[in-house]
């Protein structure tokens, strides 16, 4: 038997006025598994998370969470918005055990969790504290753990990782391999595609209220087949160059400082693994590796700036 | 029901159970309840004598003994001697009269120097006598009072005398008595008729629920804001509903305001109580207040809790405030005629229009100077709980837009909107 997915969207449409924020989004998130959700500025993200967590209400279309509404879910789900804010005045400890309490949890169980988020996320001694009294990395910390508190079967984390410094980065980072480790499945927003890289299974890129990729990460990589290689000569690079750009299948070959390496851009038709090989033939290399399409590559060639500009770049192979 | 006890136990919680309620709410009427009955006390005091020379410039004679008998003796007009604070002034002056008119001057400067404890000039003209009462500027004003009462009952006497009349004969005939009135119920009962009591309680009833009532709505209002500003509200709503929010919310404040009419109203019936005036209040009036508090708490915190989902901070919650302040100041500004008049046009249109409607109907019942209608009563009630449904859905309609809303303040045409909004 199939398990129910975590989230299913079916033609969700949602207006403010004139603006059409989300435009038919259909989407169906599997449980467990980390899904990025994202998007540039303003591209509907933060709607279709609010009504995900029926905080607004769709124009159109349905929406289930983990199998029922999501305010009949809601002590299953974990939900960490952009807006992050506290009660100033409330004292840690008591804002966490308000929220567990609110999640469906009796005090002793809040309590018992509080007390082991607080040491997991490296936040000794702040229970008895005002939560003004706090830093704002803190504060995004407590925050996390008023999202985590009920041990959600779903976690949805808008922008988690926005403010943060490496250090509590990294933190976070961790946590969320541990929850995707014990089953808990994790949807989350982000501008950091390095870090969406890292984390996710599968990407959903939504741009303009659409949705314009969804795909397993292994997928997008593949689909976005990569053109490029990079290779490093043994011996003199300008004579190594030219041995590999009078080669079959390949459209450019320039020197790149950066990489301290030849950077190859392949043809449309060759086959990136052949073109390899007969390079290893033609010239001796130290290296020679086929430059993986990083997801900011994609995001940007799917969303950038002037698309009309970009696919008369794709046209042209560059 | 869950998520909305542990909302209005938060409420109730950081409303009334912090130092400044207990303080504003709790102590304060409590000290209040001691204090009152002290104040009298505290505050009489025995005056000092009226000791010194008091020269009487009396050419034609006449007042001057006059006003020596009238400020020596110890039966002065009651009305001068009753004073809230206490104390009959001990008269042990000297008074000398003297008939040349042409030392005014020179005394007038003994009584700035403070040699002279008063100077009284007597003057005649075509109505009869007159008098001046000059005192040093530091004189005690009952010492003044003193001196210019029996001046008045000198100068009245000395007229009296003029015109061949006794004048102690007149004033036993013009004695003014005592008349007390009685109001007898329908089954005989006669309670004592007091005026000013008959036009207070009425208005201390609507006070007591304008207090309570508008105390938490206000608390509602700014920890709505409050939920705004801190980002809170985002956060909130991941683990309750919207409706879930509001509920919790106006649970919790409606327990602060029964806990603020319960203290108020407590200390004023055990200060009633204390002085023997519990009869002021009969039960039916306690009846009354508490089938009208909840109407008018909900009505009220319905109107602020949207007004406090729809903007950022309490600067712009002023405008939009403002005109339901306007129309719940009615009660306040039409009390005494209402009162006076609890079964008129005016008081009976205003007790079915919300939001004055409660205060209203509580003055009104609480008047008692004529019945007010049982039917008509019940009607009020009535739609006043139907204004309540009507308010709380709109209220809920307007917060569940407006807590996610930031940026301008709405204007009341967009609220209207909200309502309507999916």
């Amino acid at each position: 038997m199939l398990a129910t997915p975590a989230i299913t969207l079916h033609d969700v449409h949602k207006r403010y006025g004139a603006t059409h924020a989300v435009r038919g989004v259909s989407l169906q998130v599997e449980q467990g598994g980390v899904c990025g959700f994202l998007g540039p500025n303003g591209a509907g993200k933060s709607t279709t998370i609010r009504m995900i967590m029926s905080i607004i209400l769709p124009d159109e279309g349905r929406i289930e969470v983990l199998g029922a509404t999501a305010l009949d879910a809601k002590d299953r789900i974990g939900y960490l918005p952009e807006e992050r804010g506290l009660y100033r005045k409330m004292r840690v400890a008591e804002f966490l055990r308000f929220m567990a309490q609110l999640k469906g949890l009796d005090r002793t169980t809040a309590d018992q969790r509080i007390g082991s988020w607080l040491e997991r996320l490296e936040l000794p001694g702040v229970s008895r504290k005002r939560c003004m009294e706090l830093s704002k990395g803190m504060q995004q910390k407590v925050q996390l753990i008023a999202s985590l508190v009920n041990e959600p079967a779903l976690l949805i984390l808008d922008e988690p990782f926005s403010g943060l410094d490496p250090v509590n980065a990294r933190v976070l980072t961790r946590e969320i391999r541990g929850l995707r480790e014990r089953g808990t499945t994790i949807l989350f927003s982000t501008h950091q595609m390095r870090t969406a890289e890292d984390l996710c299974d599968r990407v959903v890129l939504i741009h303009r209220g659409e949705k314009v990729l969804d795909e397993s990460l292994a997928s997008i990589h593949r689909r976005f087949d990569p053109r490029a290689v990079l290779a490093e000569p043994m011996s003199d690079p300008v004579q190594a160059g030219r041995a590999i750009a009078a080669m079959p299948g390949v459209a450019t070959c320039a020197w790149s400082d950066e990489a301290r390496a030849l950077h190859i851009r392949l043809t449309e038709n060759a086959d990136a693994r052949d073109a390899m090989q007969r390079m290893l033939q033609a010239t001796p290399l130290r290296r020679v590796e086929l430059r993986r399409t990083t997801l900011d590559e994609v995001f940007v060639r799917l969303v950038g700036g002037d698309e009309s500009v970009l696919a008369a770049q794709e046209a042209a192979g560059d | 029901m869950r998520r909305i006890g542990t909302v209005a136990w938060r409420e109730f919680r950081h409303t009334a159970l912090t130092k400044a309620f207990i303080i504003g709410a709790v102590v304060l009427p409590l000290v209040m309840f001691a204090v009152i009955p002290l104040v009298p006390m505290l505050t009489k005091s025995t005056p000092k004598p009226l000791t010194g020379r008091v020269v009487v410039i009396d050419p034609q004679g006449g007042v001057a003994a006059a006003f020596e008998t009238a400020l020596l003796s110890k039966d002065a007009a009651p009305r001068d001697r009753e004073d809230p604070f206490g104390g009959t002034v001990d008269v042990q002056v000297k008074v000398e009269r003297i008939a040349d008119a042409g030392r005014e001057t020179e005394l007038r400067k003994e009584v700035g120097d403070g040699a002279l404890a008063a100077l009284m000039v007597v003057a005649r003209d075509d109505k009869g006598e007159k008098a001046e009462v000059l005192v040093p500027s530091a004189s005690s004003p009952k010492h003044t009072r003193r001196l210019e009462s029996a001046a008045r009952e000198a100068v009245v006497r000395a007229r009296v005398a003029g015109a061949g009349e006794n004048y102690d004969r007149l004033r036993e005939l013009m004695r003014s008595e005592r008349v007390d009135t009685s109001r007898i119920s329908p089954k005989g009962d006669a309670a004592r008729e007091s005026t000013e009591l008959r036009m207070l309680v009425p208005a201390g009833f609507m006070f007591l629920l304008w207090i309570a009532v508008f105390t938490s709505a206000n608390y509602l209002l700014t920890s709505t804001i409050e939920e705004k500003s801190n980002r809170v509200m985002e956060v909130l709503l991941s683990a309750v509903s919207p409706m879930e929010l509001l509920c919790g919310k106006l649970v919790g404040q409606a327990a602060v305001s029964t806990v603020m009419l319960a203290m108020y109203g407590g200390v004023a019936l055990s200060g009633l109580g204390a002085v023997a005036m519990l009869d002021v209040v009969p039960p039916s009036h306690i009846v009354w207040l508490v089938v009208w508090f909840p109407i008018a708490y909900f009505m009220v915190a319905a109107i602020m809790a949207s007004i406090g989902s729809a903007v950022s901070d309490l600067r712009e919650a002023q405008s939009l405030v403002g005109p339901a302040m306007l129309a719940l100041m009615v009660p306040l500004m039409l009390w005494l005629p209402i009162v006076e008049n609890p079964n008129g046009a005016l008081a009976v249109a205003f007790s079915f229009i919300p939001p004055a409607s409660p205060f209203v109907n509580v003055l009104r019942l609480t008047a008692a100077n004529e019945p007010v209608p049982m039917l008509q009563s019940i009607l009020a009630v009535l739609v006043g709980i139907a204004s309540v449904a009507a308010l709380l859905w709109a209220g809920a309609r307007i917060f569940r837009v407006g807590v996610l809303m930031q940026g301008k303040t709405p204007t009341p045409r967009e609220l209207l909107r909200w309502i309507w909004m999916r």
